[in-house]
C-alpha cells in the first residue's frame, strides 16, 4: 500500500495561481500506468485486428493503429492536464459546463445521422462524439449538486433536482438515439445519488419508477427496430446466427477459440478476418481473449477491478464530499461501461455501442475517459488536508 | 462523510488504510460483483467451450473444397477399354456469392470470354437448376477461357471453372448390360460409399455397381484460408484425388461382338420365319420376335466370355443424366433387363440333360426298360392315370405322327418327351409322396437350377425350381399360381421336360451344362477377372471358384456328351449345324422349345427358342447358351445362332444365320 500513500510525511510546495494553494500528495502514478497499459494493448489489438484489412486497402498495415496511438498519446495528455488542474475550481462553474453538455447534445442532432444514428460532429478527420464528453461532464456536475446532501438521508427536493438535471441530457441522447450512454447516464446517476445519501424509500421510488420507465418505453414503442432486434437476439442467442446474433456469435466464437493461452498474437483469424464486427471498437475484447486467451482476458478484468477500486478507495480518502463523489461517478461510469462491453461479448449483455474505456477505438471516448480519470487523480493529490492521521505523524 | 478516514491504529503500518463508508463499500461489492459474473462467463466461454469453438473458429476460415477422383477404367479381357474416365471443364456459378445487381455484368462478361451470346448463359444457367451452385458442364470450355476465367476472378464473383471427370463409354453399346451405368448418388449411395459427395457418379448397374467400391476413386481435397466475404487468401493443403481402381473383364471384346451381332440376327430371323408361315389359326399369329440373350461360359473356370442381351442400351445415354423419353422408350422395350441373368424361361427340352442324368444315376426308367439300351415306342401321344383319377392326355412334339422305338440316347437326340414322361412316371409310382420324389429336383438344385448364381453382377433372379414344397407354399401365399390340389404327377411330367413351372435363366442353365459336362463341379460364374489399383497392383485377382461338386459318373458324363454330340450330327439341330460341315463334328448341344401360350388378355406367345450347346465336343472348353424369347422353335431359331457364335470360338469363319429345323413345336 505504500504507493497508494505517496511518500510519508512528504510536504509538496505550495502552487499559486491555477494549481491549488495547500500541500499536494503526488499524482497517482498508478491510475496513470493502469491507463497507459491498458492505451498500449489496444494499440496492439486494434493493429492485430485491422493489419490485414488495412494492408488490403492499400493504406500501410499501420493505419488504425497509427491512428488509435495518436488518440492515446492525447488522451494521456489530457489526464495530466486534468490531473494538474484543481477540481474544486469546477465548482464554480458547474452551471457553464451543464450549459456546454446540452449545448453539445442538442448541435449534435443537427448533423447529418451516420447509419441512422445522430451521434457524431464531424470536425475535420475527427468525429467528435459528445455524449461521451457528457457523461464525464455530468459526474462532475451531478458531484456538484449532491455534494451539499445530507450524508444519510437526502431530501426529496435535491434528489428531485438531480434527476431532473439527468433527464434533459439523457433525453436528448436517447433522440440521437444512443440507449447504451443513456443508461450508463442513468447508472451513474444511481450509483452517485445512492452514494450521496439517498434513502432506502428513496432508492425503493427510484427503482420502481425505473421499472415504470422501462416498461413504459416498451409499451409505447419509442424503441428503434435495431434496438428491439438486440434485445430480443440477446434473450435468445442460439437462434438467427447468419443475421441478428451473427455478431454476439461470431464474438463468442472468438473468444471461445482463445482458450486457456489463446491463439497467439496476430493469429486471431475471428478478428483479423472480419468475422467479428466492430472488432476493433465495440468488440475489441474478443481481440484480446482470441489472440491472448484465457489469460489476457482474465488480467484485462483484473486490471479493470483494479483501477475501480483504485477510484473508490480514492472516493473514501477524500474528505471533500465533491471530489469523493465525482470519483463514486467515474467508477459506475467505468463499471456499467465494462460490464456492458465485455458482457456483451460474450452474451451474458445485450449489444449495445458502448466503448470499453481506453481500449476501444474512439478519439472522443479515449479523450473523455481520459479527462475524468485526470479529474479523479486531481481529487488523490488535492485531498488534503492529510487525513489527520497522517498530518500528524508528519 | 468522516467514516472513510482511516483509523490513527492502521496508519500505522505504513499505508494508508482505507476503510469504505458503508455505502461505497456496496458499490465496490456491486461492481465487484459485476466483475465475478464476467470471469465466470470468461472461464466458461474460453475454457468449457472453448474446444468446440475454436473447432467452428477454424471451420469459418477452412472452405473445404472435394476434388472428384476419376471413376476406374474397365477393360476387357485384352486390355482393351470399355469405359474410361476423361476430364472436362465445367463453369460453376454460386449463386449465393453473386450479388444481384452484379448478375447482369457477370452473365456479359462470361458471355464474351466464351464468345457465346449471354441469353445462352442465362438459358444454361436455368437448365443447371435452382441451387445455389450451378454446375454447367454442356458447353465447350477449352483450357484458354478456362484461364481466363480464373484470371478474372476478381470480376466474376461466384464464377469458378473446375475440372471434372467424366465417364466415356468407348465401346457404344458393346457390353452395356455387363457395364451397366452409373447415375447420382442416393441416399442409400451415400450411406453405402463414405467417401463420396453428392456429385460424385457411382455404379447403379452392371460392373459399375457390383464393382463400385473399386471403380470409385478417393476424393481429393483442398482447403484454403477464406475471407467472409468468400475471398481465398491462402491454399492451406491439397490432397489429390486417387484414381478408381481399373477392373480387368473376363469378356473379349471380338467374342462379345460376336455374341451380340448374333442376337440382333437371331431376333431377324425369327421375325421372318414368323412372316413366312402364318399359322392357318388366326389367333396363333404370335407377337413379333423382340427379345433374346446369349452368354458364353468356359466350362472348367466359370469365366464368362461373352454375355448379350437383346434389346440394349448405351450406358454413355446416362453420363450426365439420362434424359426422360430416351429412359421410358428404353424401359418400354426393357432394355434395361439383362435377360441372361434376369430373364426367367421355362428351359424346356434342354433340362432334359438333368432329367437324362437323373435317369442314368438313379437308374430310373420308363415301365419296361431295364436300362439306357432298353428302347420303349416313342408314340405320339401318352395317357396318364394318376392317384387322384385326373386322367390326362399329353402329345409328343411329333403329334399326330409317332417317333418310333427310341431308347434313352435316341429319345434324348430326338427329344422324345414320351420317353422323358414315362421317366417322371416311374420316379412318380416309385417315389411319390416320399422323400425321393423331388430325385430330379435334388439334381437340379445341385447342378444350378432355382438358385442364384452368384455372378459377380448385380439384380440376379434365382429362378424357379418347383416341388411338392414350393406349391404348398403358393397355395398359402400366391394361390392364383397352382391348382388347389398342389403338387401333381403331371407336374413332375412338365419339369422333367422343363416345362410348366420351372423357370431358369440363360445363365443358370449354362452353369448346369457346365457342370454336368465337366464332371461335377459347379463353378460361380464371374465376369471380372481382376482390378488393379491406378499404380498398377492387383488388389483382387479372380480366380474360379467351386460351389458344389457334384457326384456324377464319368460314364453317365460320356454318355451325355455322346448324345449331346448326336443331337448335332442327326438330332433336332442337325440341320443347323449341317453349314459347318465336318466341322460340326466338334460341336455338340441340345435345344429347347418352350411351350407356346395364349395370356389372360387373349394374346398369343409363341414358344421360347433355346439352344445349349458345347465345344469342343469330345473336350468341351466352352458353353453357348442361346435364348430367343418367344422366337419360335429351338432348332430353327436358337441352334442356327448358336452355331455362328460357335464358328468364331472356333476361329472359322462366321457365316449368317440360316433356319435350323422346326422341331419341337
Amino acid at each position: 500500500m505504500a504507493l497508494l500513500s505517496g511518500r510519508r510525511g512528504y510536504r509538496p510546495p505550495p502552487v499559486r495561481g491555477l494549481f491549488a494553494d495547500r500541500p499536494k500528495p503526488a499524482p497517482d502514478v498508478v491510475m496513470f500506468a493502469v491507463m497507459a497499459g491498458l492505451l498500449a494493448l489496444s494499440a496492439v489489438m486494434v493493429y492485430s485486428a485491422t493489419f490485414i484489412r488495412d494492408a488490403e486497402g492499400g493504406g500501410g498495415a499501420f493505419g488504425s493503429m497509427t491512428r488509435q496511438m495518436i488518440f492515446a498519446g492525447a488522451g494521456l495528455a489530457v489526464f495530466i492536464v486534468a490531473s494538474l488542474v484543481d477540481y474544486r475550481d469546477y465548482r464554480r462553474l458547474l452551471p457553464y459546463i451543464y450549459g456546454l453538455i446540452m449545448l453539445g447534445l442538442i448541435v449534435v442532432l443537427f448533423f447529418p445521422p451516420v447509419k441512422g444514428a445522430n451521434r457524431w460532429i464531424p470536425i475535420g478527420a475527427f468525429q467528435l462524439q459528445p455524449s461521451e464528453f457528457a457523461k464525464v461532464a455530468l459526474v462532475v456536475v451531478l458531484a456538484g449538486v449532491l455534494a451539499r446532501a445530507r450524508e444519510e438521508g437526502m431530501r426529496w427536493r435535491r434528489m428531485g433536482a438531480a434527476l431532473a438535471l439527468v433527464a434533459l441530457p439523457c433525453l436528448l441522447i436517447f433522440i440521437q438515439p444512443d440507449l447504451g450512454t443513456m443508461l450508463s447516464v442513468m447508472f451513474l446517476t444511481a450509483g452517485m445519488l445512492f452514494a450521496a445519501g439517498l434513502s432506502f424509500r428513496q432508492l425503493a421510488v427510484l427503482l420502481a419508477a425505473g421499472a415504470g420507465g422501462t416498461a413504459a418505453v416498451l409499451r409505447l414503442g419509442l424503441l428503434q427496430e435495431y434496438q428491439i432486434n438486440r434485445l430480443s437476439g440477446f434473450l435468445d442467442q442460439s437462434v438467427d446466427l447468419q443475421g441478428m446474433n451473427w455478431n454476439i456469435n461470431q464474438s463468442k466464437i472468438a473468444i471461445g477459440s482463445g482458450q486457456m493461452f489463446g491463439r497467439g498474437l496476430l493469429e486471431g483469424t475471428q478478428t483479423g478476418l472480419d468475422f467479428v464486427p466492430s472488432q476493433t471498437t465495440d468488440f475489441i475484447f474478443t481481440a484480446v481473449a482470441e489472440q491472448l486467451g484465457f489469460f489476457g482476458g482474465l488480467a484485462v478484468l483484473l486490471v479493470y477491478v483494479f483501477l475501480i477500486w483504485r477510484i473508490l478507495m480514492i472516493s473514501a480518502a477524500t474528505p471533500d464530499r465533491f471530489g469523493s463523489l465525482i470519483a463514486v461517478g467515474m467508477a459506475s461510469l467505468l463499471a456499467f461501461h465494462i460490464f456492458i462491453n465485455i458482457g456483451m461479448t460474450m452474451g451474458v449483455a445485450p449489444v449495445t455501442g458502448l466503448p470499453l474505456p481506453f481500449m476501444s477505438v474512439g478519439g472522443s471516448a479515449i479523450i473523455a475517459m481520459s479527462a475524468g480519470l485526470g479529474i479523479v487523480n486531481s481529487v488523490w493529490r488535492t485531498r488534503s488536508p492529510l487525513p489527520p492521521e497522517l498530518s500528524q505523524r508528519a | 462523510m468522516k467514516s472513510v478516514k482511516s483509523p490513527a491504529g492502521e496508519a500505522g503500518s505504513g499505508g494508508l488504510a482505507v476503510r469504505f463508508g458503508w455505502r461505497v463499500a456496496v458499490l465496490a461489492a456491486l461492481f465487484t460483483g459485476l466483475f465475478v459474473v464476467l470471469f465466470f462467463r470468461l472461464w466458461f466461454v474460453q475454457l468449457v467451450e472453448g474446444e468446440e469453438l475454436a473447432r467452428q473458429a477454424d471451420a469459418n476460415i477452412l472452405t473445404l473444397e472435394y476434388l472428384e477422383a476419376p471413376r476406374g477404367s474397365i477393360l476387357d479381357r485384352n486390355g482393351i477399354p470399355l469405359a474410361v474416365s476423361t476430364s472436362r471443364i465445367v463453369l460453376e456459378v454460386d449463386r449465393s456469392a453473386l450479388p444481384v445487381e452484379r448478375e447482369n455484368d457477370v452473365i456479359q462478361r462470361l458471355a464474351s470470354l466464351l464468345q457465346v451470346t449471354p441469353v445462352e448463359i442465362r438459358s444454361l444457367l436455368e437448365a443447371a437448376g435452382s441451387g445455389n451452385v450451378a454446375v454447367i458442364s454442356d458447353m465447350d470450355i477449352d483450357a484458354d477461357a478456362a484461364y481466363q476465367i480464373i484470371e478474372q476472378r476478381r470480376t466474376l464473383p461466384g464464377v469458378a471453372v473446375r475440372i471434372l471427370p467424366v465417364r466415356q463409354y468407348l465401346q457404344g453399346e458393346l457390353m452395356g448390360h455387363v457395364l451397366g451405368h452409373i447415375g447420382l448418388p442416393d441416399q442409400e449411395d451415400l450411406e453405402r460409399l463414405p467417401n463420396i459427395d453428392a456429385e460424385t457418379v457411382v455404379g447403379k448397374q452392371g460392373v459399375e455397381l457390383e464393382y463400385d467400391e473399386f471403380l470409385q476413386g478417393d476424393l481429393g481435397r483442398i482447403s484454403y484460408r477464406q475471407a467472409p466475404n468468400g475471398e481465398i487468401l491462402e491454399e492451406v493443403g491439397q490432397i489429390d484425388p486417387v484414381p478408381g481402381d481399373t477392373v480387368h473383364l473376363t469378356l473379349d471384346i471380338p467374342t462379345q461382338q460376336v455374341v451380340e451381332r448374333v442376337l440382333v440376327e437371331a431376333v431377324d430371323l425369327s421375325n421372318s420365319l414368323k412372316e413366312e408361315t402364318p399359322p392357318e389359326d388366326p389367333s396363333r399369329i404370335p407377337q413379333p420376335t423382340e427379345r433374346a440373350a446369349a452368354l458364353v461360359l468356359e466350362v472348367n473356370t466359370g469365366e464368362v466370355r461373352a454375355m448379350a442381351s437383346y434389346p440394349t442400351f448405351a450406358p454413355q445415354a446416362f453420363v450426365g443424366g439420362i434424359d426422360i423419353r430416351t429412359f421410358e422408350e428404353l424401359s418400354e422395350k426393357q432394355s434395361f433387363n439383362n435377360l441372361v441373368i434376369q430373364g426367367l424361361k421355362p428351359p424346356a427340352s434342354t433340362f432334359k440333360a438333368v432329367t437324362y442324368v437323373t435317369a442314368l444315376e438313379e437308374n430310373i426308367f420308363p415301365e419296361g426298360a431295364a436300362s439306357a439300351e432298353d428302347s420303349i415306342e416313342c408314340s405320339a401321344q401318352l395317357e396318364a392315370d394318376f392317384v387322384d383319377q385326373s386322367q390326362l392326355v399329353w402329345r409328343n412334339w411329333t403329334y399326330p405322327e409317332d417317333d418310333g422305338r427310341q431308347n434313352l440316347h435316341g429319345a434324348f437326340q430326338r427329344s422324345c418327351n414320351i420317353y422323358f414322361w414315362e421317366i417322371a412316371l416311374s420316379v412318380w409310382r416309385a417315389y411319390s409322396h416320399t422323400d425321393q420324389e423331388d430325385l430330379v429336383q435334388q439334381w437340379a438344385d445341385q447342378i444350378g437350377f432355382g438358385r442364384r448364381s452368384q455372378v459377380d453382377l448385380p439384380f440376379e433372379n434365382p429362378g424357379v425350381l418347383p416341388d411338392r414344397e414350393l406349391f404348398e407354399r403358393w397355395r398359402r401365399t400366391q394361390p392364383w399360381r397352382v391348382r388347389p390340389e398342389g403338387w401333381l404327377g403331371g407336374d413332375l411330367m412338365s419339369l422333367v421336360v422343363g416345362q410348366g413351372s420351372i423357370l431358369s435363366t440363360p445363365l443358370q442353365l449354362a452353369v448346369a451344362y457346365a457342370s454336368l459336362v465337366n464332371g461335377g463341379v459347379v463353378y460361380q460364374p464371374w465376369v471380372v477377372d481382376r482390378v488393379a489399383d491406378s499404380d498398377g497392383e492387383l488388389v483382387l485377382d479372380n480366380t474360379p471358384r467351386v460351389l458344389r461338386t457334384v457326384d456324377i459318373s464319368p460314364a453317365a458324363v460320356e454318355s451325355l456328351k455322346r448324345d449331346l454330340a448326336e443331337v448335332v450330327q442327326s438330332g433336332t439341330a442337325r440341320k443347323a449345324f449341317e453349314e459347318m460341315g465336318p466341322l460340326s463334328a466338334r460341336i455338340s448341344g441340345k435345344t429347347g422349345t418352350a411351350q407356346s401360350f395364349t395370356d389372360q388378355d387373349g394374346v398369343y406367345h409363341d414358344s421360347t427358342a433355346w439352344f445349349a450347346g458345347l465345344v469342343p465336343a469330345d473336350d468341351p472348353q466352352w458353353v453357348v447358351v442361346v435364348m430367343v424369347d418367344e422366337g419360335g422353335s429351338g432348332g430353327a431359331v436358337a441352334a442356327p445362332a448358336a452355331r455362328a457364335i460357335m464358328q468364331h470360338l472356333l476361329q472359322v469363319p462366321v457365316t449368317p444365320l440360316e433356319a435350323g429345323e422346326e422341331t419341337e413345336r
